[in-house]
């Protein structure tokens, strides 16, 4: 990475980059891993710092006071807007019936000539060291908005991480081994990825994870794990629209111990260290 | 093509997605999100203003900000308490560039224009009380280079354009901002060491 993007990622985190600068930065750094990687460890920098500064409390009522101001605010809120205009309700109420009808017909019509609905799924697929073992999850209620999609699935790999006894695919792996599970959701192509313990690297090395879909085979590169030291940690990841559709129960995951640029890679070529190319 | 593996800690995870509940109006995640943050926004606000009574009505400010942002909050961009702090800092820069009325105290610049040593007993002496983390950064500023140590606490603490640090020490612009980048990147390369 060159020290003019560098600056850039550091003055992005310090909140010194003017609104243009910073809007083309984040456009940037959305589909560039590398740059990500080193955003979210000198986010990691700033806040250790700002942690370490000597600690005020602030008085015991300000949340009370915080929270009367909210009130306020939820009050100004829920008035009714100016009403500029008449309105004609009544042709409206007219037109509005008709046009309720008209609309339930269709849906009648079109429901019955429709396959049921099929309900959304996400994949969860448990890794150690030699195996991937999949399993499918229903995904209830799922938010067709792909950030609040986002939120559901962290919510829901949040609740797995806290309490693995509700892993339905237990791990093979023993305590010592390396291990983990990914949780993907093929309509919206997020995911997240919860490890438990990885070998160690060396410098110039770097954790690697793909995506395998196991009806094609394709492989597909889904980011780096930027891992310094830590062994423990969840991760969330995204495809690229680009990268071709996803199918529910059809991937896989693993990943592998590469070296050399961290350019987007075509096909891996380390040692696969957690998780398996088949399943 | 690939995008980023977005780290989210345990607690970074939790977060994300108090923020969330927070932009659907739920009270009691504010409550939690305070619980996490108000200490260390305060301290940082107290830093900020040197004024513990303006940072009080600076911090409430912030919150409520807070409270009515966290719906365009976006956790592909930063983690939720870099977007605090970034809320919390724009607060108290605005406050301080509204007061300004006589010349800015610079935190530090004893230090820089003397021996190293003394500068990092300086510090020392303000993270007196602080926890292991604190000592962790205190020995990693203690590392790094007076002048990019002073460079990066104007930069995180104070109201100064880069412009302005640069009139104040006396320095081109480009040689603060390669300070300021320099102190970040090397202060990440001290903390990230077992």
């Amino acid at each position: 990475m060159n020290s003019q993007l560098e600056e850039l990622a550091c003055f992005y985190v310090l909140d010194q980059l003017d609104p243009r600068d910073r809007a083309a930065f984040e456009a940037q750094l959305l589909c560039e891993p590398e740059l990500a990687a080193l955003v979210h460890e000198l986010e990691g920098t700033l806040a250790r710092n700002i942690r370490a500064l000597p600690r005020s409390e602030p008085p015991v009522n300000l949340l009370a006071r915080i929270e009367s101001r909210l009130g306020d605010i939820a009050a100004t809120d829920s008035l009714p807007p100016a009403r500029l205009h008449s309105f004609p309700w009544t042709s409206f109420v007219r037109w509005g019936v008709a046009a309720v009808i008209t609309l339930s017909l269709a849906t009648l019509a079109v429901q019955s000539l429709r396959r049921p609905s099929v309900q959304p799924l996400v994949v969860l697929v448990s890794l150690d060291p030699q195996h991937s073992t999949l399993t499918e999850l229903p995904f209830p209620n799922a938010n067709k908005d792909p950030d609040a999609r986002f939120v559901q699935l962290a919510s829901l790999a949040e609740q797995l991480w806290e309490n693995p006894a509700k892993l339905p695919a237990k791990s093979r792996a023993s305590e010592r081994d390396n291990r983990g599970y990914a949780l993907f959701d093929p309509a919206s192509r997020q995911g997240f990825i919860a490890i438990e313990q990885l070998p160690a690297i060396a410098s110039g090395q770097r954790y690697h994870l793909w995506i395998v879909d196991t009806s094609s085979g394709l492989i597909r590169d889904a980011g780096i794990l930027p891992l310094s030291g830590a062994t423990r940690g969840m991760y969330s990841f995204a495809l690229a629209a680009t990268a071709g559709p996803t199918e529910p129960g059809r991937q896989n995951f693993f990943i592998t111990v590469e070296e050399g640029p961290a350019l987007p890679a075509d096909q891996p070529r380390g040692n696969v260290v957690l998780g398996a190319r088949r399943i | 093509m690939a995008q980023i593996v977005t780290p989210h800690s345990e607690s970074s995870a939790a977060e994300v997605i108090l923020l969330s509940r927070i932009g659907a109006g739920d009270r009691a995640a504010f409550r939690e999100l305070y619980v996490l943050y108000s200490a260390p926004l305060f301290s940082l606000a107290v830093r900020l203003v040197h004024d513990r009574s303006a940072a009080e009505e600076l911090l409430q400010d912030a919150f409520v900000k807070i409270w009515r942002h966290a719906i365009a909050y976006d956790a592909r961009k930063s983690r939720p308490f870099t977007w605090a702090v970034t809320i919390v800092r724009r607060t108290c820069i605005d406050y301080l560039r509204m007061h300004r009325t006589a010349p800015t105290l610079i935190p530090f610049a004893a230090e820089a224009a003397s021996s190293s040593a003394l500068a990092t007993s300086e510090i020392s002496r303000r993270f007196a009380d602080a926890n292991e983390t604190s000592h962790q950064v205190q020995d990693a500023l203690a590392e790094i280079s007076p002048d990019q140590r002073q460079a990066l606490e104007l930069a995180l603490y104070s109201e100064l354009t880069h412009a302005e640090i640069a009139r104040q020490l006396k320095q081109p612009v480009g040689t603060i901002k390669t300070w300021i980048r320099r102190g970040l990147l090397d202060l990440r390369t001290t903390l990230a060491k077992p």
